[in-house]
């Protein structure tokens, strides 16, 4: 069954006060043609949730579309802090459940496995512990071994409304290649009820069927594929293009102040149709056609 | 060799952190010195270094500088596995096989704690900054623990304002109660080298660089550290490491200035 569906559509399917799990990593994979959608439909009070804080996430905190943060942390490399989640966390408009990028995954993993919780030696002895402690209802607990008695730390599992990922290859019916890295998103697809894939190329399911140990993403958990080139454009995407440094230095420059990420969004969000819009916007094939990644390299 | 050859405090403390790694330890790395320092060790004493980047990659061998952080795909070049976190942290650093894990700061303590989420101006006034990311999870089962970082003032307190990632706590067995595997093993600064006291946990001296005093070190710490009845200088760097780091690992100073 075909599940391809225009962004617009993906996104429409998404309720205010959703928990969204993103596939981002600082400015890797970045679902950003799916945020600048979420904005434009004026999507209000989600939950995002990553193991590490990426540009995708700092936009849409940014464009006031997020209630709460669950994440572990994070930047955005060399070009700087994300300062739109730095900006709302010092003025308290954005509620926080910080973590780690192991205690994140471990939560995406007792959500993808079914489990009540999950026990884990991270966080024990960190001021980041006490801050999770004082949060009601608990995220975070201690149990007893069975087998040795020993006292561990057990964490709450996630279990995300949708995840949205980001991918370089999809069928019709979602089943998705990962190529590069994976960090979190496997875990997070798989906790999550639903997944949006969002994907550069779309393939033939014969494709996915002549190399069935590449997929990571199973197309049964998928509720809609969305086929749009350069849509982690900022960003990079492995073997596909590179990440864009002059735009997310625009980006970093644009985000130290309310004003200026205001500005962004009216030129690069508001101020276009759709994500061909956008594209237009950044320059076009002239701008695009030079990040395209070498083969081999993969950059 | 004893030839006078010059070279930066950032060098130096790459060596200083090659020389912390084993031929065929497993590194969990992250980005500036610990990739220069952990390149060198692979080029040099310990070429079966295993190198692992938490958001899934090993063994990589970036042919291009200028890296931007850990998700830009130059430094995953040559890997000889992409993989995930829960494979990096869980199957390999939670379940205690990673030796050393190298730790950057915005600010360390007397007990090897670290703070990498708020910063106090002297206001009282605190900013927030990148919290854990895989730093806390580093400091928890890694077998060793060694950090870089700047020798200021204001970046080595008695205790630290938020512990992200915790070293003894405040000394003596506390760590050792709650479960934690490994320890930290050595602060690497521009001026010295620091272990810890066997029983206290607290730190102490190992060496102080080339042409520093023992007052210029500890006139720049806002905690006094142990210092031992005999105190050697750090080796400096040979004229080879130097070569290697500057012709051949960082060539662009793009993680000289980090």
């Amino acid at each position: 069954m075909s599940k391809v569906s225009t962004l617009s559509e993906a996104v429409a399917s998404i309720p205010h006060g959703n928990h969204v799990a993103l596939s981002g990593f600082a400015t890797a994979r970045c679902t950003m043609a799916f945020a600048h959608e979420v904005i434009r439909q004026g999507k209000k009070q989600l939950t995002v949730s990553q193991c590490v804080g990426a540009m995708d996430a700092d936009l849409l905190v940014g464009a006031g579309a997020v209630e709460r943060i669950v994440y572990g942390g994070g930047s955005r490399g060399r070009s700087g802090q994300h300062f739109c989640i730095q900006r709302a966390i010092e003025q308290r408009t954005l509620i926080t459940e910080e973590f780690s990028s192991l205690s994140m995954t471990f939560r995406y993993l007792a959500g993808s496995l079914g489990l009540p919780f999950i026990p884990i030696r991270s966080l024990n002895g960190s001021d980041i512990l006490k801050q999770l402690q004082e949060k009601t209802p608990p995220l975070v607990g201690r149990l007893e071994d069975p087998f040795t008695g020993e006292s561990w730390l057990v964490l709450k599992p996630l279990v995300p409304d949708v995840s949205v990922v980001q991918v370089q290859v999809a069928d019709e019916e979602g089943n998705a290649w990962i190529l590069g890295p994976r960090w979190d998103n496997e875990e997070q697809s798989k906790a999550s009820n639903r997944t949006i894939v969002i994907t550069e190329q779309l393939v033939s399911t014969e494709m996915i069927q002549r190399y069935p140990e590449r997929a990571r993403i199973h197309g049964f958990r998928v509720s809609h594929v969305v086929h749009l080139p350069f849509s982690a454009h900022p960003s990079s995407v492995y073997g596909v293009y590179d990440f864009d440094k002059e735009h997310i230095k625009t980006y970093a420059e644009a985000s130290k102040t309310p004003e200026g990420l205001q500005e962004y969004l009216n030129n690069y969000v508001y101020g276009v149709n759709d994500h061909w819009g956008y594209l237009e916007k950044v320059g076009g094939m002239k701008v695009l056609n030079k990040l395209l990644a070498d083969p081999i390299l993969g950059y | 060799m004893t030839t006078d050859i010059e070279y930066t405090p950032f060098e130096l403390m790459a060596v200083a952190g090659a020389r912390e790694l084993k031929d065929g330890e497993i590194v969990g790395v992250g980005l500036g010195l610990p990739v220069v320092a952990t390149f060198l060790a692979k080029r040099t004493h310990a070429p079966h270094i295993s190198i692992l980047l938490e958001l899934g990659v090993v063994d990589p061998e970036p042919i291009d500088v200028g890296v931007d952080g850990l998700s830009d795909p130059r430094i995953w070049y040559r890997a000889k596995i992409h993989t995930s976190f829960a494979d990096m942290l869980g199957s390999v650093l939670h379940k205690g096989l990673i030796d050393v894990g190298f730790l950057g700061a915005l600010e360390v303590d007397a007990y090897g704690n670290l703070n990498t989420t708020l910063l106090g101006d002297p206001k009282g006034r605190y900013r927030r900054f990148t919290g854990s990311g895989g730093g806390n999870d580093i400091a928890s089962c890694a077998r060793r623990t060694v950090v870089t970082i700047r020798h200021e003032a204001r970046k080595l307190n008695e205790a630290v304002s938020f512990i992200t990632s915790p070293g003894y706590l405040r000394g003596g067995d506390e760590r050792e109660k709650l479960g934690l595997l490994g320890a930290p093993s050595r602060v690497i600064t521009d001026k010295a080298i620091f272990d810890f006291d066997p029983q206290t946990k607290r730190m102490r001296l190992k060496s102080i660089h080339p042409n520093t005093t023992l007052d210029d070190v500890l006139s720049n710490m806002s905690f006094k550290p142990v210092i031992p009845d005999e105190l050697p200088v750090t080796a400096p760097p040979t004229a080879e490491q130097i070569r290697l780091i500057r012709e051949e690992i960082d060539p662009e100073r793009a993680y000289a200035g980090s």
